[in-house]
């Protein structure tokens, strides 16, 4: 039947989808199993958290915004503090900078192994996903001996951090790093060598160096396609200046690149934690810092695990911000998604998805709860 | 490095803008006219300077009666910030999709959250908002009050 051909077929994901971990609702089109658009929907964990700010005072609002994701928490309340300090004109000491930046590249350590995790049980190797997840609980409990969280560790205050870094947290990190180093070793000859995991990722959701450019794809992602954006390298930020990251890029684009370029980070994370502990500065934890903050703008924008957080933080002079606005990385990728998945098999999307890492209630920030009369409703 | 991205960014877009100002030491913040954004994205794009990190949307407040919209612009360390100012009761840009395609995402937050029509933009639907969401309401406009939360259930 001719007629028929020009007809779309439209194949909805989500918001609940047994392959999705986290809601978000697409719509591809498909010619027979290749997928020729897609659209998206979120919203589904959307909290209110930027307008949620505006009418909390410059502390609360930092915890708040911790709380966007709570993978990378800690470099949300980091870009939110460095650039409130900005404002201030009140800079962290450097023992807290030190601070900061280690659990950055810790954190960076556990969303990064995550994803190894999530991305190797999409392709169907579940038993790799077992094999990170676990060793992730190493870094995990890093993280607890600062503050006894696993994850929303609330390091920062304005102004510094609260918890510092004594022999216990020195101990712990050295002997977990080492036990990870080996277990990285160990995934990066799996990633480069397992036959049928190749034939999952090798050409899988490529992306050229052209398009990632015109994407304005960040992070690894964008990495793995010879674009060399790092804002650790490109604008340093706490001691990235004194203590640096070297950047890892990888040449095909591909979801097998994307493995590789995610795992040889770790291994710069890992060199540079070990760095840091062994030369932290000395001194205190805390300077004084102003309740009220002088009026202006201020952009800051940090690499999180994902790619490069954008903050855009306004003060009218008073206690509470005036507008503080989050542009987080996984917005930025999903483009690549959308764009990367035309051409390919319907079966290939949730590995091209999972390919940017993304980040749900990264880009969900906002929920409103509706009250009608007799009737409350969430959505 | 950051001085001469940022005087080549400007280079680009030379006379095309009303006035400028530097906040910061990486920054270059750039008021134009609506009508001069399309122009400046161009430039800016075509010479491939740097991405389009952001759009933000700033609301004045009802008194003044004035909606920003803020395109962030980011090469290296640098940030060039196109500023585009509209009455509050009749905010329109042209929408930059044409020239950058992935702008689409952030036009519809922006549309949603503050009201602006981003004319000509290829998907009008909301991104964030659910469906039943009421039509006309902004929620990130100052005059927008966040609805107390629910009350605790009684135990």
């Amino acid at each position: 039947m001719p007629g028929l051909q020009k007809e779309k077929f439209i194949v909805p994901i989500g918001p609940q989808h047994p392959a999705l971990k986290e809601p978000a609702h697409f719509e591809f089109t498909v010619d027979g199993e290749t997928v020729t658009s897609a659209s998206v929907r979120f919203g589904y964990v959307h909290r209110g958290i930027e307008k949620g700010t505006e009418n909390r005072n410059w502390a609360q609002a930092m915890y708040l915004l911790e709380r966007i994701c709570g993978i990378c928490s800690h470099v949300h309340s980091t870009t939110f503090a460095l650039g409130v300090e900005k404002l201030a004109k009140v800079p962290a000491p450097p023992r807290a900078q030190a601070i900061r930046q280690i659990l950055l590249e810790l954190e960076r350590i556990h969303s990064h192994m995550l994803w190894v995790g999530v991305a190797a049980h999409e392709a169907g190797f579940e038993t790799l996903f077992m094999y990170s997840w676990r060793d992730r609980e190493t870094v995990m409990d890093i993280l607890e001996t600062f503050s006894g969280n696993r994850v929303n560790y609330s390091a920062n205050v304005l102004g510094g951090v609260k918890y510092d870094l004594g022999p216990a947290q020195t101990d712990s990190i050295k002997r977990g790093l080492d036990y990870l180093e080996e277990r990285l070793h160990y995934y990066m000859k799996i990633v480069n060598s397992d036959e049928s995991f190749l034939r999952r990722t090798r050409g899988v959701g490529m992306m050229t160096t052209a398009q990632a450019e015109e994407l304005g794809a960040i992070g690894p992602t964008a990495r793995a396609s010879n674009v060399a954006r790092d804002l650790r390298v490109d604008s340093p930020y706490l001691l990235y200046e004194q203590f640096p990251v070297t950047i890892v890029l990888g040449s095909t684009g591909d979801l097998q690149t994307r493995f590789v370029v995610r795992i040889q980070e770790l291994f710069e994370s890992i060199r540079v934690i070990r760095e840091l502990v062994n030369h932290i500065p000395g001194g205190d934890l805390t300077v004084r810092f102003p309740r009220r903050i002088p009026e202006g703008e201020v952009v800051m924008r940090t690499e999180a695990p994902r790619g490069g957080l954008f903050y855009f933080i306004k003060s009218g002079g008073g206690e509470n911000p005036v507008r503080v606005k989050v542009r987080t990385p996984s917005l930025r990728n999903f483009m690549s998604v959308l764009v990367g998945s035309v051409g390919h098999q319907l079966a290939d999307v949730p590995m091209i998805l999972s390919g940017i890492d993304p980040c749900f209630s990264c880009n969900d920030r906002m929920i409103v709860v509706r009250r009608e009369p007799g009737k409350e409703t969430a959505s | 490095m950051t001085e001469s991205l940022l005087a080549q960014g400007l280079s680009l877009i030379e006379g095309k803008f009303v006035s400028q100002t530097a906040p910061e030491p990486n920054r270059i913040d750039l008021m134009l006219e609506p009508a001069q954004l399309l122009e400046c994205t161009k430039a800016l794009s075509a010479a491939r300077w740097g991405y389009l990190s952001a759009i933000t949307g700033l609301d004045h407040g009802a008194e003044s009666g004035k909606l920003e919209a803020l395109y962030h612009f980011c090469n290296k360390a640098a940030v060039i910030t196109l500023r585009v100012t509209m009455p509050r009761d009749n905010p329109v840009v042209p929408s930059v999709c044409a020239i950058i395609p992935s702008a689409t995402l952030f036009e519809r937050e922006l549309m949603e959250m503050f009201g602006v029509v981003c004319e000509g933009t290829p998907d009008p639907q909301r991104l964030f908002l659910p469906d039943e969401w009421p039509d006309g309401t902004y929620p990130l406009r100052k005059d927008y009050i966040v609805p107390a939360p629910p009350a605790a259930p009684e135990e």
